[in-house]
């Protein structure tokens, strides 16, 4: 992780952020020990493991990142143990529970040296870790005191107890050829099945793959000799099929049916708490008891590295600079300025007409409270922001696995990581942004030799940028790959019946992978995958009013910039009357507006009118129809257009009059209410009442289809 | 009005408070503890295909809180608005909705042996949702289940799409 950031030649310290992982961490290995000790084994709870799994998980990519590896390899190993718990590989007993709250103490101590700044001698994981991989491979590890050697090679030494009809696969695993079955499913889709096979096609040394026989038709199997280990395997497989729909089992008794062999031969043992046990868990029975300021019996073993831990805790409550609050209490904290700010706006029109010289002192405060409720505003805004470099910080990590998997060479600059965006979109960008970049290390950077080849440079760069351009802010994923071609994606797409012509500008050509279904990796490798699932990106990225644009030269690389609001709760609103009511357009969503002329209307079929603007033809939308709104005077008469576009069509809305251009906090209609046909939320005006925000995206696409 | 004018006299085990209100000449009463407030009516806003009884939604302290007009929704011969009408908000499981009523009378506590059980009638709204007629001094008050009633598909209120 360090080396990719310098590689990249990214300036970007990490130490910022250590306490915030100190804390999250902290926080995680509480969460799971306390999940841990209501576990019921006998039944144990999916939610209950997937809950221990994630808080190991965070632990474990967060250590990574910031370069704690003994953290990181123990939670790794913790990690291991919980997915085969969590895929229900192996059943949860009494060790297990024992053996992952010790490795949770020892995560403990060996944070806390960590934040104490390095000092005193780190305990050894060394025996937890080989206790947890035994227990990974299905088999109760003996007590550590009875063991002689300190530091056993955690699956030779068992391997030896292995009898003599089990260990016939033995010497396959040792080559580390493995037979595995497959299964994979079930999908609506087999073609997404079918391109594992070319997984093992184009990645050398990756194994050989089968098809088998499968009993169900959404299902497909497939016979894989490989040596790579489930988990890479696993990973490889996500790209194109979610991780819960592949089942990978050892054909001919492979590693995991000889360690079943062997349950029953070990004996079961005891462990921990006697003095025996190697370092993990004394040092932090010591320094809780340090901390809570009492000495124990446990004290007089005092060595350098207790010290420090103490003093690490000590610390860690000085230092604890920030709260970590429940979203629900900030959003309940941005209503209710919502409401100040409405109130007074109130005051300040119904204190409009007074006399300055008489109201002046009363004016003055107004004024005050004006700008107070603007600060108090922005500040509590600002709550919610969190900055980018949150959600940066983990690709470093996933490409350098990705890059080391597929054989290529990759750096990461990140560029614009104090860029602040709403927790709420942080959180619904991840997901998008994560396909992005695997998308571009995947598909787009080249194997070394070929980049070579074409006069590049090795290491091929991905380069993460964010910023803030007007009242949004760009988050662009820009490699110096393949790049698309402009050929093969007209081909593809005629291929699949799409409307295209060659004459189609570049930008628009790019929109097509974007289709739904627009899967490439069945053409031509060139631009192979480019494409899986990335309709799903658009739709999560439009979902939150933000859009994707994609800019390519074939032979030099590959932009995709996601332009997203900066909050969701607030929008930039143009309002618009029709009769008496008021309703929001989406300022982002509207091109233009005129006065129409009766010549500009024609009717088709009598029914549908179209409006003529700049040579095109748009269908009229009369807000009066659609809204059902009712007319007191029949002489008024809506006479102004709308131009509003979505996903690049437009539509004409027919309005009495335009009101004004403000912003607006969105509120959810559907809370208290539901969803109401062309509305997308409803806002609180200056003067307490409610007004409608229209979906254009849903009403463009009525009239248009 | 006489709010608790009984409360203390006849506490007998298993009484609940109903909070009691006219629509017309009827009397109803509902659970008091789904009530969260009482307020004057104020004009909503209008919702577009929605059906006659609900009159729009209404800003109340920065959420927006559907109206159900009950005289419209009980067929009503008449259903002014004016500086008596009130809004009975309804805080129920999943969600804040506000009834029109013609005026709020009483909280009344009524014992279970006070309540039967009611007669399988013809009316505009679903028998279930009636689930007794309390009697109080000479009085017949109809019991709604309020939250029933307003979880109805044909309350319109629950995303029927």
């Amino acid at each position: 992780m360090a080396e990719m950031h310098a590689e990249g030649g990214a300036d970007f310290d990490l130490s910022q952020f250590y306490q915030i992982f100190f804390e999250e961490a902290g926080e995680n290995l509480d969460q799971m020990e306390q999940i841990l000790l209501d576990l019921s084994l006998e039944n144990a709870d999916d939610e209950e493991l997937n809950g221990i799994f994630r808080c190991a998980h965070s632990i474990k990519g967060g250590a990574a990142t910031f370069g704690f590896a003994d953290v990181a390899e123990l939670t790794h190993h913790m990690e291991s143990l919980l997915d085969k718990l969590r895929r229900h590989e192996l059943t949860p007993v009494p060790e297990m529970v024992d053996v992952l709250l010790e490795s949770a103490d020892a995560s403990r101590s060996l944070l806390a040296r960590h934040q104490a700044g390095e000092q005193g001698e780190a305990p050894s994981t060394a025996d937890l870790v080989r206790r947890i991989s035994e227990l990974a491979s299905g088999r109760v590890p003996e007590a550590p005191a009875e063991r002689p050697e300190p530091k056993p090679p955690a699956a030779a030494a068992p391997a030896v107890q292995t009898p003599p009809v089990a260990s016939e696969p033995a010497p396959a695993a040792a080559s580390g050829e493995r037979e595995l079955m497959v299964r994979v499913g079930p999908l609506e889709d087999l073609s997404s099945a079918d391109v594992i096979k070319e997984l093992f096609r184009d990645i050398p040394g990756l194994g050989t793959i089968a098809d088998a026989a499968s009993e169900d038709a959404s299902c497909r199997n497939f016979q894989v000799t490989t040596s790579a280990s489930n988990d890479d395997l696993l990973d490889l497989f996500a790209f194109h099929v979610a991780k819960e729909q592949v089942r990978i089992s050892v054909l001919a008794g492979g590693d995991i049916a000889a360690a079943s062999d062997t349950t029953e031969e070990v004996p079961y043992g005891f462990f921990p708490d006697a003095p025996g046990s190697p370092g993990a868990a004394a040092p932090t029975r010591a320094a809780q008891a340090a901390a809570a300021e009492s000495p124990t019996p446990a004290a007089h073993k005092a060595t350098p590295a207790k010290a420090a831990d103490a003093k690490g805790g000590a610390q860690a409550h000085v230092e604890s600079t920030t709260i970590r609050v429940a979203v629900n209490k900030v959003d309940q904290l941005i209503n209710l300025v919502g409401e100040l700010v409405i109130t007074q706006a109130m005051l300040a029109q119904n204190s409009r007409d007074l006399d300055t010289a008489v109201y002046q002192q009363l004016l003055a405060g107004l004024a005050d409270l004006d700008r107070n409720t603007r600060d108090l505003q922005e500040s509590v805004m600002s709550i919610r922001m969190i900055p980018m470099s949150i959600v940066f910080s983990r690709f470093p990590r996933m490409l350098r696995d990705l890059a080391n998997k597929l054989g290529k060479k990759v750096d990461l600059v990140t560029l614009g990581e104090a860029t602040e965006l709403d927790k709420g979109l942080v959180e619904k960008i991840t997901d998008p942004l994560t396909h992005l970049v695997r998308n571009s290390g995947d598909h787009g950077i080249e194997m070394p030799a070929e980049r070579l080849a074409k006069g590049k440079p090795e290491h091929g760069t991905i380069t993460l940028s964010a910023s803030h351009q007007g009242g949004s802010i760009v988050i662009e994923v820009k490699d110096d790959g393949r790049g698309l071609s402009r050929e093969k994606i007209l081909r593809k797409a005629r291929e699949r019946g799409m409307d295209v012509s060659d004459q189609m500008p570049d930008a628009d050509v790019w929109q097509l992978i974007f289709a739904p279904g627009f899967s490439t990796a069945d053409v031509v490798t060139d631009v192979s995958g480019r494409g899986v699932g990335l309709d799903v990106v658009k739709k999560n990225i439009a979902a939150l009013n933000g859009s994707v644009e994609v800019d390519s030269s074939e032979g030099y690389g590959m932009r995709v910039a996601v332009r997203l609001p900066l909050t969701l709760a607030i929008m930039d609103g143009m309002s618009v009357g029709v009769g008496d009511e008021v309703y929001i357009l989406p300022l982002s969503s509207v091109v233009e507006s005129f006065q129409v002329n009766n010549d500009d209307v024609n009717t088709v079929a009598q029914g549908s009118r179209l409006v003529k603007v700049r040579d095109e033809y748009m269908p009229v939308i009369a807000m009066e129809k659609i809204f059902q709104i009712p007319r007191d005077s029949s002489e008024k008469s809506s006479n102004i257009m709308v131009v509003v576009e979505s996903d690049g069509s437009r539509i004409a809305l027919l309005v009495d009059e335009l009101l004004g251009q403000h912003q607006v906090v969105v509120k959810n209609l559907e809370s208290n209410y539901r969803k109401v046909p062309n509305v997308s939320g409803a806002t609180i005006l200056g003067d307490g009442k409610v007004a409608l925000i229209l979906d254009t995206s849903s009403m463009v696409r009525r009239a248009r289809h | 009005m006489n709010i608790n004018e009984k409360s203390g006299a006849t506490t007998s085990p298993g009484a609940r408070e109903y909070l009691t209100f006219r629509l017309g000449k009827e009397e109803y009463g509902i659970d008091i503890l789904k009530v969260q407030e009482i307020r004057g009516y104020e004009p909503p806003t209008r919702i577009a295909h929605s059906p006659e009884f609900i009159k729009g939604v209404v800003n109340l302290r920065g959420t927006i809180v559907p109206i159900v007009d009950m005289r419209i929704r009980f067929n009503c011969e008449t259903a002014n608005y004016d500086a008596f009408t009130v809004v009975i908000i309804l805080s129920l499981r999943d969600r804040v909705v506000g009834i029109v009523v013609d005026s709020v009378s009483d909280v009344m506590e009524i014992a279970p042996e006070n309540i039967q059980a009611a007669p399988d009638i013809e009316s505009s709204i679903d028998s279930g949702c009636i689930f007794g007629l309390g009697s109080v001094n000479e009085r017949m008050l109809i019991l709604l289940d309020i939250e029933k009633l307003m979880s109805n598909a044909d309350m319109g209120l629950a995303t029927a799409e």
